[in-house]
């Protein structure tokens, strides 16, 4: 039996969840105004804009919603999403949000997993070096974590891939060649995760940021108090020392590892968000390119929010940050 | 013996008093040495270009002497094209370096000033600074790196300068919680009441006193990530362009030899790549245990 | 007379100092017992080292470079066991014509033994509240859960609302209002006074046989401080508990305390029951305890509106090794008759009367 004050937690999240999506409201905006400013036009992936006649142009700009003004075309792709609808792709013709939803998993699932199994390194590593029992042992795992995240993630990828390939035969894989999805098996699935969770250059800032948060935790008086009762130091720092810390620092950590999905992809022909992104760019396919950049906002604000919600859930004291200095 | 101890006691009374070569351990100096030796690797780069002290320029093909294994004729072997790689990486160094010196400046001074001026003024101006740093903040920084690179086709300065900027919350966000932190304890008042100047209080005592180490931390992290920016850009084929070398276009064009076994081509760069990352690590977490060392301890 | 509960010898607890490239000899052989229902007073000035010493007794000396070395000796049910035994092996001091040269220390190894020692005795036979409640209660945590932690650590007891129950009875006991309510509330809602309660409570709810009270009232307010002295007092009597009562605070000695030990610069230099040292007909005391009890104002000193006589001076560093009696400098009993051997030999503990002892030239 608990009480837990909702209250204050509800206010809390939805104040968070207003302002992230006022901040997603001005990263469209920003995004769209590039869009608009920087060279190139979209209607060259249909027609050579020289030797068509202008007529034809003006159909396919009014088609495409072109000719409109600039902030009158915010508004129109505004209006549409707030009805669901992500507006259709230049090039193909479809649904951005299908398109979008079909690479954006397999990017989220990259960039979770590998988050997972960097926090699976991380963490030992900055608890047994916090504790500093053994100071050469825990300046070895630190030094470790520092070589982990300084091994370029793709040349991580090769080694993988030549010592599952060449070694093992344990599946065609070239990296220039495109790979079927139908060969989408469990370890094609398994390796880039592992491959960008220890490579994505992240560890040694959670690593360092974790040390300190729970070296500082756990010189607190309250652990000595702990200690003094007989009680588990571990049970006592949990919250502070490693919950909030960790939640922290996964928050932080997303953009990073995003850009770092796009590398592997590439890598690992893995069909993801950084190819889409890259072959929107190039076509200048508006709709796709602001659909991918909310999306990945979007997906860094739920960690956000995620974080918000665990701060407030640990910390009594809700609203106030946990961290000190 | 004793003499000399009691001797000893009474004079190292005071911890500033203590020099700072006496203050390092043998740990921080290792780390700051191999930091600086990579610093020092980048610096003789550009004396050796400058002076045309390399034996092999890293452009000339050399079809005769393609795919050599590493001997005493080429250190690191030569490339698909019978380019010295040695020759290739140790200029490859410049393609990060100074751009990389712009994003950190960028990132720091920025951020910096963003940081005091939103932590100084709450209220309004706080509340602008806040939503123009999230907003940089909510979109990943290789989304807009992608988009500049398609769009605009840009050097690598004006990437650097966007990786500089997008780090700017960073930095910010940092500075400003550390001076609120400061403001809680009344710290600022009681520099007021002293007598003692703003400028003095915000450069001298804020700033140095107080933001050091972030600055260092960030600045030696921004390094680090700037190498991991450019090499990945590069790997990708959207930083430098072959011909001109960088560290992440010669392990993407050996990768293909990779495959067939001839590892040395990518393997070369990668460990350059490495060790020049590691060592920007240990550069910073050497400076900083040296200069929080009263903290610490 | 009753058995003694604790027994110290020769307790030395020496942290190294980095900064200062020197042995810190926070507490510098010490020895003291405490018999069963009796209230030891240790007092000091701060930075004297009795804080150091009530938590090297608890093992909480975790800081790498501490050591502990000496015999803390621990009864109960007529067994007696030795707190510090087996810690010298891996952590010695070697000395060299009585300047410390090297301590070496294996800390994991230490740590584990001191760990597996303790094991069965912090929280349950030996408890301990700390100065600054507010931040020794953990803010994370509720107050109902940490005190039915104890309970349920300690007491055998698994269900947690039996815990909750029992908890809440402890809670009324050090006066708490509404105790039931207050089970549910952080820390952070509480008052300085009310989480010094709260600690009290935790502390005693495993029933120990020792209480340590480490500067129970340093860090709250006058009029708190007062209620907590009354609280422990009122407690000391229904519950014939034992108390090590570590203090700066001379009034807190003079309410609480059986037997005084007057600790300066890591040594103890008077050690004695309180009626002996207290008592304004014996003339034979160590200056710092004379200095120490001037520096109590009276009431008819307020009323005239005199200065408060502070100890000229300031505590002596642990790191210098003197070679004389550490109060030396600020002594206003020197004579020209004793001031060379006072400059030249440190005074050994000499007994003066049953039980009082000091560490004194004067004395001879």
């Amino acid at each position: 039996m608990k009480f837990i004050l909702w209250k204050p937690i509800l206010k809390l999240v939805l104040r968070e969840f207003f302002i992230a999506v006022f901040l997603l409201l001005g990263v469209s905006i920003v995004i769209f105004s590039i869009l608009h400013l920087a060279p190139g036009d979209p209607l060259h992936i249909f027609i050579n804009i020289q030797t068509q006649n202008p007529e034809d142009v003006a159909l396919l700009k009014r088609e495409l919603g072109l000719d409109r003004a600039i902030p009158i075309q915010y508004l129109s792709w505004l209006n549409k999403l707030l009805h669901g609808n992500f507006g259709n792709s230049f090039r193909t013709g479809k649904p951005v949000f299908g398109e979008l939803i079909k690479v954006g998993v397999n990017t989220l699932m990259l960039t979770i997993g590998s988050m997972i199994v960097t926090l699976l390194i991380a963490i030992p590593i900055a608890v047994i070096s916090s504790l500093r029992r053994h100071p050469v042992l825990s300046w070895g795992l630190t030094l470790f974590a520092y070589i982990l995240s300084a091994l370029p993630v793709f040349y991580l990828g090769y080694i993988v891939i030549y010592i599952f390939t060449k070694k093992f035969n344990l599946f065609p894989f070239l990296p220039s060649g495109a790979v079927s999805s139908s060969k989408f098996n469990l370890i094609y699935f398994f390796l880039p995760i592992m491959v960008l969770g220890v490579g994505n250059g992240s560890i040694s800032e959670i690593v360092r940021h974790l040390k300190m948060q729970l070296e500082r935790v756990l010189s607190e008086d309250y652990i000595k108090a702990a200690k003094a009762k007989g009680a588990s130091i571990w049970r006592h720092s949990f919250k502070e020392g490693i919950l909030i810390p960790v939640t922290t620092m996964v928050a932080a950590k997303i953009p990073f590892i995003l850009g770092g999905a796009v590398v592997v992809e590439q890598v690992f022909n893995w069909p993801g968000m950084g190819r889409l992104a890259w072959q929107a760019a190039l076509d200048r396919d508006y709709p796709v390119i602001m659909g991918i950049t909310l999306f990945a906002a979007v997906f860094v604000h739920v960690g956000r929010l995620t974080q918000t919600l665990v701060f407030a859930f640990v910390n009594p004291q809700t609203g106030e940050k946990g961290e000190g200095d | 013996m004793r003499a000399r101890y009691i001797q000893r006691a009474a004079e190292v009374s005071e911890f500033s008093q203590i020099p700072i070569w006496k203050r390092a351990n043998k740990k921080d100096i290792i780390q700051i040495g191999f930091g600086l030796l990579v610093v020092l690797f980048v610096l003789s780069s550009y004396i050796t270009s400058v002076l045309h002290l390399l034996t092999y320029d890293p452009l000339e093909i050399n079809l005769k002497e393609i795919m050599q294994p590493p001997d005493y004729k080429h250190i690191l072997g030569t490339d698909f094209m019978g380019r010295d790689i040695l020759s290739r990486i140790i200029v490859g160094s410049q393609a990060y370096f100074m751009p990389g010196i712009l994003a950190i400046f960028i990132a720091i001074s920025f951020g910096t000033i963003a940081g005091l001026v939103s932590a100084y003024n709450s209220g309004r101006t706080d509340a602008v600074f806040s939503y123009i740093l999230d907003l940089i903040d909510s979109i990943p920084k290789m989304v807009i790196i992608l988009l500049a690179i398609a769009f605009f086709k840009p050097g690598i300065f004006f990437i650097m300068l966007i990786v500089g900027i997008t780090n700017i919350p960073t930095v910010a966000s940092l500075i400003k919680s550390k001076v609120i932190f400061l403001k809680k304890r009344n710290f600022i008042e009681a520099a007021k009441a002293l007598g003692l100047k703003t400028t003095d209080i915000i450069f001298k005592h804020i700033l140095w006193y107080n933001c050091k180490s972030i600055v260092i931390i960030q600045a030696t992290l921004g390094m680090a990530e700037v190498i991991l920016i450019e090499t990945s850009l590069s790997y990708l084929g959207f930083g430098v362009q072959e011909p001109a070398p960088s560290w992440g276009n010669m392990v993407a064009s050996g990768g293909d030899y990779f495959f067939r076994g001839d590892f040395y081509l990518s393997t070369a760069p990668a460990a350059a790549i490495l060790i020049s990352i590691l060592g920007f690590y240990l550069l910073g977490d050497g400076l900083n245990n040296l200069l929080e060392w009263r903290r610490k301890r | 007379m009753s058995e003694e509960i604790l027994k110290v010898e020769d307790l030395r607890t020496y942290f190294y100092s980095y900064t200062k490239e020197a042995f810190i000899r926070s507490v510098d052989s010490v020895s003291f017992s405490i018999r069963k229902g009796e209230v030891l007073g240790i007092v000091g000035e701060s930075g004297c080292g009795k804080s150091v010493a009530a938590q090297s007794i608890l093992g909480l000396i975790t800081d790498g470079p501490g050591i502990i070395s000496g015999n803390i000796f621990l009864t109960r049910n007529d067994k007696t066991v030795n707190l510090l035994d087996g810690l010298s092996d891996y952590a010695s001091i070697r000395t060299k014509r009585k300047a410390i040269l090297e301590i070496s220390k294996d800390i994991s190894g230490w740590l584990k033994r001191s760990e597996s020692l303790m094991k069965g005795i912090r929280g349950k036979v030996i408890s301990m509240i700390f100065q600054n409640p507010k931040s020794a209660l953990n803010p994370f945590i509720t107050v109902g859960d940490q005190i039915s932690e104890s309970i349920m650590l300690h007491k055998g007891i698994q269900a947690k609302k039996e815990a909750m129950a029992i908890a809440s009875k402890w809670l009324e006991r050090v006066q708490i209002d509404s105790p039931s309510m207050r089970l549910y509330d952080y820390p952070h809602g509480l008052s300085g006074g009310m989480c010094q309660r709260v600690m009290i409570a935790m502390a005693l709810s495993s029933e120990p046989s020792l209480l340590i009270a480490d500067e129970p009232t340093t860090g709250l307010d006058v009029t708190i401080q007062t209620k907590i002295v009354e609280l422990l007092k009122k407690l000391r009597e229904e519950l014939a508990l034992t108390i090590l009562l570590i203090t700066h605070d001379m009034n807190v000695i003079m309410q609480l305390a059986d037997r005084i030990a007057v600790m300066y610069g890591g040594r103890i230099v008077e050690y004695g029951l309180k009626k002996e040292i207290m008592d304004s007909n014996s003339f034979i005391r160590h200056p710092y305890t004379i200095a120490l009890l001037n520096s109590i104002p009276t009431i008819g000193e307020i009323k005239a509106k005199e200065r408060l006589r502070a100890i000229k001076g300031d505590v002596p560093d642990t790191i210098t090794l003197y070679r004389g009696c550490r109060f030396y400098e600020r002594c206003t009993l020197k004579n020209d008759r004793i001031k060379k051997r006072c400059k030249e030999a440190e005074p050994e503990m000499i007994e003066i009367g049953t039980g009082h002892y000091m560490r004194c030239w004067l004395a001879e």
